[in-house]
């Protein structure tokens, strides 16, 4: 018995974290294979990269483990940085008035997509699948299909600037990261986000506003989405027209791969961070190696299947134990 | 021991065996089924003879269906021998009991809605009419014409089933059953969603089957109706087998119904004398249509009171709209003497009322969390600081109750499903517990918990009763009702058909109103 406990203990840490493990064994391999890899300036540029799709991806890991989904997250973002650069750069808003109207802006998308799941119960897949080309059908029509730039220094200092050496973008996604653990794991709401996904009828059953979470997680998510609309439009420098469009299809992946149940009831938010480092990281050793850009599309294809696969296969394995297990309790 | 397989799909072999074949179709001889830890079947015996209809009766949880599946192979036996038309069997999977000859007709209907009847009928087996990849609809559907008419069903083959009754659905099963040329035939209370009509018209078709030599089991409730159809019964309590006998006139239902509950009642645990104090919980005139009617019954403080009655009597149903789980029509609830509306469980829990529910599994424990987060979930409110979770509080809260249920774990962070039933049950308990109810409600919290937990459950209940709690407690086990509750209302089709209080519940009248049974001498 102990023994299966003590192995029990050291797989759930390795499959918890088993994205950061693959993280750390790529790591080794390109250091070897690229001096290039193992600079601190690389690595900085690596997490910055991941930075808009990891605050995607805290918000999708929120709604994922409240047993919902959300595929309108990419263009939601999209359109939150078009409303940001036309608010700064053509209505003359200064920037943190604009920033709290993009954060208003968020929230409504949230709350309209959770309106319309509880008012009618329609599955999230298809209501943010509509939401989805909404969001993205009102970028288009307020910025008539072209890109907003030369925006203001203050803006391109949030997406590219640097603060006691590190990008500031990394400073934004590391609080968000902190804060969605800290919801996740130590608040009463996020105790309520994973009881819902985990059997919403029986959190009901034990008191608990179903629908209320259901739109609490919706905000959430919205706000991520605004945050990384900011960081976006900083970055590039302008607000793109396609900008976030396919972006949630990232998300997935990358929740995927850090091991968050798609079932609901789980929220492994540090796994979501090292799950996007993970495509970071394999994207940038290719191009350090000089491989052909079009092959890291299809790499991240495999990393998905890997990732699912060996979910598929520690899953068995714990069944297989806990049988064992009450076998010899049973005898 | 499978050696039907080589039987499979080759009737000449079947004509030959037919020859062998005494009179006795099925023997099966002391079956023993354990599931983790609970003996459901023990040493049962059991045998059909060619062409008789047999009733298979018991209360809930006597193992009738956990006979019935060993038969088919849904579940396998763990010691006993199966032997079918004179040939050791052992089936693993339905599909091999159907090719040998035994086909199942469930209570719940499992037919594809989105297919039309003919196709439903002879889904499996196209190759019968087809050439190639193309099937030939116009003689599947003149097949399934035919076998309609020497049932004497009158379906058209070429509807689609989500547009027939319950009842056509049922029929278009048993034809389905015949198809397949089944000598034996197993129904789970076929006539549970019939009008009086169709139930009829089924009779005619088993008469019609039996003639041409088919066994038929008929597991039912209604104790009446077994006597019309039926030529022979076997009660089944507790996992054993009781007595097997043919219905004739030498055997009346008061009889059967002692043989259900059996005599000698364990009154092993007993509720202790509490005071019984003022009015906490009333309900008046509560309704929801179509499912229960007109409930009023008061509880008091430090009383237990039962609902007894079969399943599906619409006990659970009340119970879940009191708790504002489901939404009730009309009626009013009171506690302490005040009005309240429980339109949703939140409410009913600031409201005072807690409630373990029916279906662990579904309503009750939330798999992906762990025992401690189990344990706190419903008090987790009051545990907070500024929406953070006081941990400490948390823990102490926890541990407190595990120790006060004795929940057995590895680890709090464990997950309530590693749990064995009975610990996870004490963990919902707990819950309930934390949230200090003045009305608490127990929807079956023994069932399918072993002995041990069964006892540890009813000390709580006990020692809550002592402090003042009323508790309404719902069950199908009569033991437990008896030994138990301080007053008990029978339930039957939604409606409290009888009230008794402890000096005067037995369970023959417990059973006598949960099945119906008219008592003539009144």
């Amino acid at each position: 018995m102990k023994r299966e406990e003590k192995s029990a203990v050291i797989q759930n840490l390795l499959m918890g974290n088993k994205a950061l493990l693959i993280v750390i064994a790529l790591g080794v391999i390109l250091s070897i294979a690229s001096p290039a890899f193992l600079t601190s300036s690389n690595l900085l540029n690596v997490v910055r990269q991941v930075c808009v799709s990891t605050l995607l991806s805290i918000g999708f890991t929120i709604v994922l483990s409240s047993g919902n989904m959300d595929l309108s997250i990419g263009t939601l973002m999209g359109l939150c940085g078009m409303i940001l650069a036309k608010l700064v750069k053509e209505a003359g808003v200064p920037l943190p008035a604009a920033i709290l109207i993009v954060f208003g802006v968020a929230v409504f998308g949230g709350l309209l997509n959770a309106a319309i799941l509880s008012l009618f119960s329609v599955p999230a897949f298809i209501v943010t699948l509509a939401t989805q080309s909404i969001f993205k059908g009102v970028n288009y029509l307020i910025s008539d299909l072209v890109p907003v730039s030369g925006l203001p220094s203050e803006l391109l200092f949030l997406g590219q600037g640097y603060l006691f050496g590190i990008p500031v973008p990394i400073y934004i996604m590391l609080l968000v990261v902190l804060a969605a653990w800290v919801m996740m794991n130590r608040t009463k709401f996020g105790r309520y986000i994973l009881a819902v996904g985990g059997n919403a009828e029986a959190a009901r059953a034990s008191g608990i506003n179903t629908k209320r979470i259901n739109f609490g997680v919706y905000i959430c998510c919205g706000l991520c989405a605004g945050v990384a609309s900011i960081i976006m439009t900083g970055r590039v420098g302008s607000a793109q027209v396609g900008a976030g469009v396919g972006m949630e299809m990232d998300a997935i992946a990358a929740v995927v791969i850090g091991g968050t149940s798609m079932s609901g009831g789980k929220a492994n938010v540090w796994g979501t961070l090292f799950g996007c480092l993970l495509v970071g990281i394999v994207n940038n050793g290719m191009n350090l190696l000089g491989i052909n850009p079009n092959w890291q599309v299809i790499a991240k294809g495999f990393l998905i299947l890997f990732a699912v696969i060996i979910d598929v296969v520690s899953a068995r394995a714990q069944a297989k134990r806990l049988n064992r297990i009450a076998q010899m309790q049973n005898s | 021991m499978t050696d039907h397989k080589g039987q499979a799909g080759k009737p000449a072999l079947k004509a030959e065996s037919r020859v062998y074949m005494e009179d006795t179709i099925l023997r099966m001889q002391g079956i023993h089924k354990w599931f983790t830890g609970i003996n459901a079947l023990h040493n049962v015996d059991f045998e059909l003879k060619k062409g008789e209809v047999r009733a298979l009766i018991g209360e809930n949880g006597a193992g009738k269906s956990t006979l019935m599946k060993i038969l088919l192979g849904i579940h396998q036996v763990d010691a006993g021998e199966i032997e079918f038309m004179g040939k050791k069997v052992r089936f693993r999977e339905p599909k091999d009991a159907l090719d040998a000859g035994i086909s199942m007709i469930h209570q719940e209907i499992s037919l594809i809605p989105t297919m039309d009847v003919a196709e439903n009928v002879w889904i499996g087996r196209e190759n019968k009419f087809s050439k190639g990849p193309f099937i030939n609809v116009k003689a599947r559907y003149q097949a399934t014409k035919d076998l309609f008419e020497q049932l004497g069903i009158h379906v058209d083959p070429g509807k689609q089933v989500s547009v027939l009754s319950v009842a056509m659905m049922q029929l278009v099963e048993l034809a389905r059953a015949v198809s397949y040329n089944s000598r034996l035939i197993i129904m789970d209370e076929p006539t549970s969603a019939l009008t009086n009509e169709e139930v009829e018209l089924l009779y005619s078709i088993v008469r019609k089957l039996t003639k041409q030599g088919v066994t038929v089991v008929f597991i039912s409730h209604k104790i009446e109706e077994i006597f019309t159809i039926c030529d022979s019964v076997t009660v089944l309590r507790d996992g054993q087998h009781v007595r097997t006998c043919l219905l004739n006139e030498q055997i009346k239902m008061e009889e059967l119904i002692q043989m259900l509950v059996g005599r000698d009642v364990s009154h092993s645990f007993v509720k202790q004398e509490t005071k019984i104090g003022d009015v906490v919980f009333e309900a008046k005139n509560f309704s929801r249509k179509g499912v229960f009617q007109d409930v009023s019954f008061q509880v008091h403080a430090g009383e237990i009171v039962g609902f007894s009655g079969l399943m599906g009597a619409g006990r659970s149903e009340i119970a879940r709209a009191i708790f504002g789980i489901d939404r009730p029509d009309s009626g009013q609830l009171f506690m302490h003497g005040k009005e309240i509306r429980n339109t949703e469980p939140r409410k009913a829990i600031r409201n005072g009322l807690g409630m373990v529910t029916e279906d662990r599994l579904r309503m009750g424990a939330i798999y992906t969390m762990s025992v401690k987060h189990n344990t706190t979930i419903a008090d987790l409110f009051r545990m907070t600081k500024a929406g953070f979770v006081k941990r400490g509080e948390e823990n102490a809260e926890f541990r407190r109750m595990s120790e006060k249920l004795s929940i057995k774990y590895a680890r709090e962070s464990d997950l309530i499903k590693s749990l064995s039933g009975g610990n996870q049950q004490k963990a919902i308990l707990g819950r309930w517990m934390l949230t200090k109810p003045s009305f608490l409600i127990l929807d079956e919290p023994t069932r399918g918990i072993d002995i041990g937990a069964k006892m540890e459950i009813y000390q709580l209940m006990n020692q809550l009763a002592a402090q003042g709690v009323a508790i309404l407690f719902i069950s199908s086990e009569m033991p437990e009702i008896l030994s138990l509750c301080d007053r008990t209302f029978v339930v039957r089709e939604g409606r409290l058909v009888h009230e008794t209080d402890r000096a005067h519940t037995t369970q023959e009248i417990l059973a006598e109103y949960a099945f119906g049974v008219s008592r003539a001498k009144e």
